[in-house]
């Protein structure tokens, strides 16, 4: 990469909306080396000019903060991370607020960087009376100063010609008014950008508009009783919206994803290599990427929520009761995100700016009851109170409050352990109220969508396959039994189909449940059971249970197709219900007695049965031994409380 | 600290004026509505992580502040950017109000 300029500025002066007009949408999201940070990267071409590349960095206030953020920034314009020491930055400062902006700005050009100062949010400032001379101001910092307004595209052409002049010329800044020594908010500092403000724009200071309706939004907003009911209300029809709006584009993509695999099984010669892609490849990705409509309307909504400037309110009217758990007012949206999937959750903790908050976040986020545990309470609900749907629906209820309670405790625990100490005071700038940006919502939902979809492609597909080898192989022969009952409907094919498809029907289940026991995991199952079996779970449920860590709903399926139920994972179908209900195990007792049911909820509410969480945690964590420290953690605490539940209850 | 001139109304009908130093109150008292001036030790009894975080959000040394919102938060308008605070955080800036404008 050549003409790189990094692009750095205060939080809220517009620096995403400035890098998409500049970037479009050639770009891409990355961290840094060792980092969690993400900062995005795009092509700008400049006509008949050179083709720069923008680095977006994260907004901050200052380049000397002992924030990670503040560091990455810093380091980047040092050349101590990324392909080394930029060809120039560009400042964005905003036109409503110069006094601190310009500190920023001055901060920034101590480094020796060539230097462009864009000064956004123009359009506004000047509606309010505010007028810079750019030439003026230009000659006394030293470097070019163009007045631009991302949100309306003006400017962005001279600000253009201005990064390729500067780059090629390498000027460094050469002001008129000595730089200040101290950093943003010093004494030397604030002194410096008085005078600069004196000499640019005296007497033309930009005056407010709307202050008290601003006051009285703030006051509502952020108020201890009606800020929690106006965000309670603002989350319910943001969850609304996602599951209506979200269910249709998901249907398509279940229906995509079949239409695929069935096509792949008619034009590929049947063996390993069709097995592999119909139901290791397509299949595995398929149970994950049916989210993907979830994930991109939630982030969307999100976006326009934060850039109307109203969640930074809603964080702090929240805060105070996040606090007495440990965690900030910030992990209520990622929490509440979670009841869909955890995955996007996950992702959505980036949100969070202390990384001691975010992770106690995410050690919290797995045991809210997300989508995919949906169809296992149904099951295991149905199966603990026959006839008794009320009593069904209040343990329905039950199950998402005990999840909600271990995963707030947990995260308390871990806060005052672990990580210690307390989330650090919430000193938040309330971005000005506006109308949000849908163009730059779209954006930030397509980029967490890429993003989601990568690590479906990359880590989510391994583990998908190697789940279905180890469930698929060794190939083990069909039993006696099936073979005599094909054998029959063979010879009655003709003068009975029906019967015969029956027969058939009954010989592929006998061969589904020989295929699983004989399966490396089935095995495994075996292996295993005698670790499973104290919390009431036989060969059968165990494998059950251990298949589901590809995908929780993955148990449904399992214990339907063991119990040659048939594949109705929605249990409505009475008749299946009743063969479930009616299971054996070896010995003869009943496969789901009352005490194993309840045992199994327990376990399926606590238990972090979902592997592409594992990974996305380690990512988002930027360490594995947070991962599997959770994965371990989870199970233990499932495994022992559905102890007590089965030891009470048997 | 500079000191201010200040008339007194009781006494200085007879002493005329005297020199008292500013009263500084924390500016968690200060009501919605309110302005103040921060001086160069308002955040002296802050931690340095949230005393550098502060003056480079623009809680700097001279600057004017108007309380939009007193109590948890404390929301307060520096320039043109408004500053949520936590109600502890705000006890213990101190700050110089300033006495409204006359009509």
């Amino acid at each position: 990469m050549s003409n790189r300029i990094a692009l750095l500025g205060n939080p809220n002066t517009g620096k995403s909306s400035l890098f998409n007009r500049l970037c479009g949408l050639r770009s891409k999201t990355a961290n840094f080396p060792g980092s969690t940070i993400e900062h995005q990267v795009g092509t700008c071409s400049v006509p008949s000019g050179p083709e720069l590349t923008i680095i977006d960095l994260p907004g901050i206030y200052s380049l000397r903060l002992e924030l990670p953020e503040s560091k990455v920034c810093a380091d980047c314009l040092d050349g101590k991370i990324g392909d080394g020491r930029p060809d120039a930055a560009l400042v964005v400062v905003d036109a409503n607020n110069l006094p601190r902006n310009l500190q920023f700005a001055a901060s920034a050009m101590r480094r020796g960087l060539p230097t462009v100062i864009a000064v956004n949010m123009i359009d506004l400032a000047q509606r309010r009376g505010f007028q810079i001379d750019a030439a003026h101001t230009s000659r006394l910092l030293g470097v070019p100063v163009v007045p631009v307004s991302a949100r309306t595209g003006s400017g962005i052409d001279a600000l253009k010609a201005a990064l390729a002049a500067t780059v090629l010329s390498q000027a460094k800044p050469a002001p008129q008014i000595e730089l200040p020594d101290g950093e943003p908010g010093s004494a030397p500092s604030v002194r410096w950008a008085a005078s600069v403000l004196d000499a640019i724009a005296a007497g033309s200071a930009p005056r407010e508009d709307d202050t008290q309706l601003h006051d009285r939004l703030d006051w509502a907003f952020t108020h201890p009783r009606l800020g929690i009911l106006l965000f309670a209300a603002v989350m319910s029809l943001l969850f609304a919206a996602i599951f209506w709006f979200a269910q249709y584009p998901m249907e398509w993509v279940d229906m995509l994803f079949a239409t695929l695999g069935g096509f792949t099984e008619r034009v590929l010669p049947s063996g390993i290599l069709r097995d592999l892609i119909v139901f290791g490849v397509i299949g595995g990705v398929a149970a994950t990427v049916v989210f993907l409509p979830q994930i991109l309307l939630l982030f969307f909504l999100l976006a326009l929520l934060e850039d109307s400037g109203y969640l930074a309110r809603a964080a702090f009217a929240i805060d105070r009761i996040m606090r007495r758990f440990g965690l900030p007012g910030q992990a209520f949206m990622p929490l509440l995100s979670a009841h869909a999937c955890a995955l996007p959750a996950v992702m959505a903790t980036r949100l969070i700016p202390s990384r001691r908050d975010r992770i106690a976040t995410i050690m919290a986020i797995p045991f809210m009851s997300c989508s995919a545990r949906v169809p296992v309470y149904a099951l295991l609900t149905t199966l603990l109170f026959v006839g008794r749907p009320w009593a069904a629906g209040v343990a329905f209820i039950g199950c998402y409050a005990l999840g909600a309670i271990a995963g707030i405790a947990t995260a308390a625990l871990v806060g005052r352990s672990v990580l210690r100490g307390s989330p650090p005071p919430m000193l938040l700038e309330l971005p000005a109220y506006r109308l949000p940006n849908i163009l730059q919502a779209v954006r930030i939902a397509f980029d967490r969508g890429w993003l989601f979809l990568r690590n479906a492609g990359s880590v989510i597909l391994a583990i998908a396959v190697v789940m279905w080898w180890l469930s698929a192989y060794p190939l083990v022969p069909p039993p006696e039994s099936a073979t005599a009952l094909r054998a029959q409907a063979a010879q009655i094919i003709q003068r009975d189909a029906a019967t015969a498809e029956a027969l058939d029907t009954q010989a592929a289940r006998i061969e589904q449940q020989a295929q699983q026991a004989g399966s490396f995991s089935g095995k495994v199952g075996s292996a295993l059971e005698p670790i499973f079996a104290p919390i009431g779970l036989d060969r059968q449920l165990t494998v059950a249970v251990i298949t589901s860590f590809l995908a929780r709903e993955v148990f449904t399926t399992t214990v339907f197709v063991l119990t040659g139920a048939g594949s109705d994972a929605e249990g409505n179908e009475s008749t299946t219900l009743d063969v479930v209900r009616s299971a054996k195990r070896d010995d003869g007792t009943p496969l789901f007695s009352t005490a194993t049911s309840a045992s199994l909820l327990v376990f399926f509410v606590l238990a972090l049965q979902c592997l592409p969480t594992v990974a996305v945690v380690a990512r988002e964590t930027g360490s594995w031994t947070w991962a599997i420290g959770q994965l371990a953690f989870m199970s233990v605490t499932a495994y022992l409380l559905a102890l007590v539940t089965y030891r009470l209850l048997s | 600290m500079a000191a201010e001139r200040i008339a007194v109304e009781t006494q200085s009908q007879y002493h005329g004026t005297v020199e008292r130093p500013p009263v500084r109150i924390p500016l968690n008292q200060l009501a919605r509505g309110q302005r103040a001036t921060v001086e160069c030790s308002a955040l002296d009894a802050l931690p340095e992580t949230e005393r550098c975080l502060l003056a480079a959000m623009g809680l700097g040394e001279r600057c004017e502040v108007r309380v939009c919102k007193p109590g948890t938060p404390c929301i307060i308008q520096v320039d043109q950017a408004r500053l949520g605070l936590p109600n502890e955080i705000a006890a213990r800036i101190m700050v110089t109000p300033v006495p409204p404008e006359q009509p």
